[in-house]
């Protein structure tokens, strides 16, 4: 056996550059592994080349662009009222916080913040909490589906199902909603909707109770995600992060809690990573921040739905928002969307259209951290950091 | 539902009228057309004729095709032209929810009964010809043969009658049986007929398994499932799969090996249908009853894994490859526990054959192997673990695990080929379930112990010959009995696909070395000791066997119990199906 | 009972067991000629697999289940996937292809030529008497599962324990690494 000379086929690397290649063919026993762009478990178009030796992954590196819309430079083309579904279609499993995000900036800018009511601040928390929730149950949902069990998904989708309704209902979409605008939201509430949220909350608090028995506290799930990519707090700051994934690791630090979010009034814990089943900052940490902070956004909304009460008949919409003239000065101003801190920087020239608009994703600079904690992982592992870190291509790329 | 009409798919009604005249007078001259042959047929041949002279063996060859098939042919172009005539009607009528669940219903007891029959047959052959020799020679070819065409008659047929229970006694006195049983006195022909029964049934579990699991999935899911082909809870989705899949592309990958590509399927399709060779259904229904039967399963299942290897290995595709090696090193770990923890029903039944095993449980549900001593009962579980793993079941499915490797060796395969392994993982599953079934759950032993049939004959008074045998079929041993516990297992199989997250491959490989391998090593030497201690043979230990009864008593309560529970919890689920959203019951949706 | 007496008295099952015969032999040979003029690994696994999978049918016409499923399990199902997944993993790829040096094929065409001769010039010699050897038909003789066992554990002890030794030896070395 000893002198059976074992060569390998020359052409299986034929997809990669030639740097790769040649350091493939130097080294022995490692294959680079296109993960992506199109793989379930990428969570849209993400690339991932993994250099792996059998089942580990020595080294795992994103490439990302197949989703690039241009989003902002669109943003100098139009005003900012029309760039409003634009904004829906970056982050789209949380179209109303990314809405919210932009109408605030501009609304900062132009000083158009002090007219809004109170009863369009209070909605706007409950659609930016609500939408809150869709996500995370997307994110919940799609992680139990990384790691193989596929039932918790369609129960978190069965629930965000009810919270489409009451998006439909209130803007007549189900995905991109563009309903949080410039000057306020487009319609106000319809008829009803304060009460079919209350029983939607009603029946979907013992919900998360049950996704924590069939996949939180399952004991393959915890052997499949604690331990696994940890991140520590020191590092998440170093990489920027932020969202659940920064308070995965044990960071409190949460947008809404510093002063002038709006959420002042509002009485809601921040979960924090403690490292419960694992290391603080491993999968387990962020996933669990996630489910948690349903429960909390499900204790703002009954808070906002309760001040609703005594806001009837107030404007909602302010008749400047379509037609404001943006200052000659420029704005940076973040909020915290349900995968993290979402920025928008605005700077006006004096006409109607800005001058630049630029936006920090949080998913992008997430994602920036796969590359650090896929490595020495197993193929397996892979999928379970990714989906942990729950990056939305189209805000990746935008 | 206002129907549209969409002005370019309008059909060319009139035509295709003309069409349908032309093949309704067309089936209609060919079925009228049968009628000269029969009437020749019975004229020349004389099928009915009982005199010795007449019933000649040469006439084997003309009768049943002439006489029997004949008939059948007519009956089939008339069934088929008329079918054209009416199919608006007969769509109508298949369509209806509640034909479509008698037919289904119809078509899952006529199986049964044909394949009841069909064991009959091939038993009454085997039990009471074999005794008598007549012997003839075949003209030209040579073969001998023991049983004439009138001996089969006077010995088998001739003023016998079939006492039914109900009807009465019907007269089973022609001689047209004695044609068409002639054939069956070669073991060949025997064998052929068997491997059709066989085929047949395995033919039927991927198919019932994926509508199954579909449904399965969809209700642990809170959906419906399929619902559509076929009517009654879309019963026929599996054929519209499977008519499906055999008309898509069969895309072979460039730059793979496109012989062993192609070869894959079939060698992990075979190996499962090969285990059934061995695998009994009851004491006589087995195709061959080898007395090295679980060795035998056990290495066909273990071949299958070749296929699954070529298969990723000749896809050129990196993730099929990472398919088929998890595929390889999964199995020939799993191999170990899994063969050690089969070996204990053997050394508690002291006997390899399955047959002997399962004879070994008769006495009632509390003699199972499962519930004989503690040993047996963590092996149980043991094997049924490492049976999902040898499986590739969730939460072991790591070769087609869709969220890491795509979908494994499956990733390029498409169409019928794709279908194929499909095929072949259902079946396997069915084997495991079906070995568990016999080697812990007393196999096709029913819960009660076999003199109960007797006395219930006796208490009943029960002198129906037919009313008998279905008692005893029933309060005895039956090959329904195996079929339930598999099936049972089986779903328990679903069940745990749907629930559980999948593991690691480092955890597959720690579950397998490190848990399950020990633990059937212990499992294996405890059973060991407390067989020696309890048997007469051995140490004969008297406390031990005291506590060998208590304990066997407690584990039949709780295996009872389990049963109880699960049954209650599905009876539960299903009055409040309407009100349950997972396990929460609410009267009313939020906004509805 | 000699040849001609034998002839007259077969049945259809003898006939298909002939046939059976030549079949598993066909299959057996084939691929075992595959085996050797395959460079490709996994190519030649599957040879090997018809090769043993032809050898067993063998067993099983003969009536020696035990044998034939021991041949099935062990070498079909474990040393050979074993075999494969080991090139498989251990090459700088899985698709991996053997080139031996022309000695080596010098040197095995010489070695297996020199069997064929001596197996091929003993058959026709007429030194063994074939016929006489074929009436001691496996069916009468061959021992049944149980006994086997038995035999093993008994007058066979020694050697199934160094058997056991040695697969355990194997075992310790391989997790060693």
């Amino acid at each position: 056996m000893a002198d059976v000379i074992l060569e390998s086929q020359p052409d299986i690397n034929a997809d990669l550059s030639s740097d790769q290649i040649q350091q493939q063919d130097l080294q022995t026993e490692e294959m680079l592994v296109n993960m992506g762009p199109q793989h379930p478990a990428t969570h849209g178009v993400l690339r991932v080349v993994l250099r792996t030796d059998g089942e580990m992954v020595l080294e795992a590196v994103p490439h990302i662009g197949y989703l690039h819309r241009c989003a902002e430079k669109i943003g100098e083309t139009v005003a900012p009222y029309q760039y409003i579904p634009y904004t829906d279609r970056m982050d789209y499993l949380a179209g109303m916080n990314n809405n919210l995000a932009f109408a605030q900036a501009v609304e900062k800018l132009t000083g158009l913040e002090s007219e809004i009511t109170e009863r369009t601040k209070l909605i706007r928390i409950v659609f930016a909490e609500l939408n809150r929730i869709a996500s995370h149950l997307v994110s919940f949902g799609t992680y139990g589906l990384d790691l193989g069990a596929f039932t918790p998904f369609l129960y978190a989708f069965r629930e965000r199902e009810y919270i489409l309704d009451l998006f439909e209902s209130a803007c007549g979409a189900r995905l991109t909603y563009s309903y949080i605008t410039v000057g306020g939201v487009t319609d106000d509430l319809p008829e009803r909707f304060v009460d079919i949220t209350r029983e939607f909350l009603d029946y979907f608090e013992p919900k998360v109770h049950e996704y924590n028995l069939l996949l939180s506290h399952n004991h393959i799930f915890i052997k499949r995600t604690a331990n696994v990519g940890v991140i520590t707090a020191q590092e998440a700051l170093d990489y920027g992060l932020s969202g659940p994934v920064l308070r995965g690791s044990g960071v409190n630090f949460d947008l809404r809690k510093q002063p002038g979010s709006g959420y002042e009034e509002f009485d809601f814990n921040v979960p924090v990573g403690q490292g419960e089943k694992g290391t603080v900052g491993d999968c387990w940490d962020r996933y669990i921040v996630r489910v948690s902070e349903m429960l909390e956004s499900v204790k703002i909304i009954r808070q906002a739905l309760d001040k609703l009460d005594g806001t009837e008949g107030q404007e909602t919409l302010h008749k400047k928002g379509k037609t404001l003239k943006l200052p000659a000065d420029e704005i940076y101003y973040e909020i915290e969307n349900p995968r993290g801190q979402l920025g928008f920087f605005v700077r006006g020239n004096g006409s109607a259209i800005p001058d630049r608009v630029k936006a920090r994703g949080p998913s992008f600079c997430n994602l920036c951290v796969t590359e650090k904690v896929c490595e020495d992982v197993l193929l397996g592992d892979v999928a379970a950091i990714i989906g942990s870190i729950d990056v939305v291509m189209g805000e990746v790329d935008r | 539902m206002a129907s549209i009409t969409l002005p370019w798919v309008q059909r060319d009604t009139e035509k295709l009228s003309n069409y349908r005249e032309k093949a309704i007078r067309l089936l209609a001259f060919i079925a009228l057309a049968h009628i000269p042959i029969i009437l020749g047929a019975w004229f020349l041949l004389d099928p009915l004729s009982t005199k010795p002279a007449d019933l000649q063996d040469s006439k084997v060859l003309l009768v049943p095709p002439l006489c029997l098939g004949s008939i059948g042919g007519m009956l089939l172009f008339a069934g088929a032209a008329f079918a054209i005539y009416a199919y608006e009607l007969i769509g109508r009528v298949l369509s209806a929810p509640w034909v479509a669940f008698i037919i289904f219903i119809g078509a899952i007891f006529g199986i049964v009964i044909g394949v009841w029959l069909h064991a009959e047959i091939l038993m009454t052959v085997q039990r009471d010809w074999m005794p008598a020799k007549e012997t003839s020679v075949i003209p030209f070819v040579g073969i001998e043969y023991d049983h004439t065409v009138q001996s089969i008659y006077q010995n088998n047929l001739e003023g016998k009658s079939v006492d039914f229970p109900l009807i009465g006694a019907i007269s089973i006195d022609t001689p047209i049986l004695a044609y068409l049983m002639f054939p069956l006195q070669f073991p060949l022909v025997r064998d052929l007929v068997a491997v059709g029964g066989i085929i047949g049934f395995i033919s039927l579990i991927p198919g019932f398994g994926i509508w199954w699991e579909r449904k399965v999935a969809g209700r642990i899911q809170s959906r419906m499932g399929p619902m559509r082909a076929g009517g009654w809870h879309g019963w026929a989705q599996s054929a519209a799969d499977g008519i499906k899949l055999a008309f898509k592309e069969d895309y072979v990958p460039p730059g793979g090996d496109g012989v062993l590509f192609r070869l894959a399927p079939y060698i992990t399709f075979i190996p499962p249908i090969c285990a059934f060779i061995a695998l009994p259904f009851a004491t006589a229904w087995v195709f061959r009853d080898l007395d090295v039967a679980l060795i035998f399963i056990l290495a066909m299942l273990g071949i299958e894994v070749m296929g699954v290897i070529l298969a990723g290995w000749a896809s050129n595709n990196k993730w099929s490859v990472y398919g088929a090696m998890r595929e390889a090193c999964q199995m020939v770990s799993y191999e170990i526990p899994m063969g050690m923890a089969l070996l204990i029903p053997v050394m508690t039944a002291g006997s390899l054959s399955l047959t002997g095993i399962a004879e070994a449980q008769s006495g009632g549900f509390w003699t199972w192997f499962v519930f004989v001593n503690p040993w047996c009962f963590l092996a149980f579980f043991l094997y049924y673990v490492a049976s999902l793993a040898s499986c590739k079941r969730a939460p072991f499915d790591l070769p087609e695990s869709e969220s890491e490797l795509v979908a494994g060796f499956l990733t390029e395969y498409s169409g019928f080929r794709w279908s194929m392994f499909f095929f072949g993982e259902y079946v396997a599953m069915y084997v495991v379930c079906g070995l568990a079934a016999i080697l812990f759950l007393g196999g096709w032993m029913s819960p009660f112990p076999a003199s109960s049939a007797e006395w219930f004959i006796a208490q009943a008074n029960i002198e129906n010959g037919m009313l008998q045998t279905l008692v005893k079929s029933l309060l005895a041993a039956n090959p329904i009995w195996f079929i339930l516990k598999a099936t049972f297992l089986f779903f328990v199989q679903l069940w745990i696909r749907w629930t559980l997250p999948r593991i690691r491959i480092d955890q597959v490989l720690y579950a397998c070395v490190q848990v399950l391998l020990p633990a059937t090593m212990v499992v294996l030497l405890g059973n060991t000791l407390w067989i020696l201690g309890v048997s007469e043979n051995g140490l004969n230990l008297g406390w031990l066997i005291a506590i060998d009864g208590i304990i066997n008593k407690i584990l039949a309560a709780a295996g009872v119990l389990t049963l109880v529970g699960i049954v209650g919890i599905a009876a539960y689920g299903y009055r409040n199906n309407k009100k349950l959203v997972g396990w929460l019951a609410v009267d009313q949706l939020p906004g509805k | 009972m000699d040849s001609v007496a034998a002839e007259q008295g077969r049945s259809l099952k003898d006939h298909m067991d002939d046939l059976a015969f030549y079949i598993f032999a066909a299959i057996s040979v084939a691929s075992a000629f595959g085996v050797v003029v395959s460079q490709n690994i996994v190519r030649t696994a599957l040879f090997l697999l018809g090769t043993l999978g032809g050898v067993a049918g063998l067993y099983f016409l003969l009536d020696a289940n035990l044998i034939a499923v021991i041949q099935l399990i062990v070498y079909a199902g474990g040393t050979l996937i074993l075999i494969v997944f080991g090139i498989m993993l251990t090459s700088k790829s899985p698709w991996a292809e053997f080139k031996p040096p022309k000695s080596q094929i010098v040197l095995a065409a010489f070695v297996g030529l020199l069997m064929f001769i001596g197996i091929t010039s003993l058959t026709l010699s007429g030194e063994v008497n074939w016929a006489a050897r074929a009436t001691k038909t496996p069916l009468a003789t061959s021992p049944k599962v149980a006994e086997a066992g038995e035999a093993l554990l008994t007058t066979y002890l020694v050697p199934f324990e160094v058997d056991l030794t040695a697969i355990g030896a194997a075992y310790l070395a391989k997790t060693e690494k």
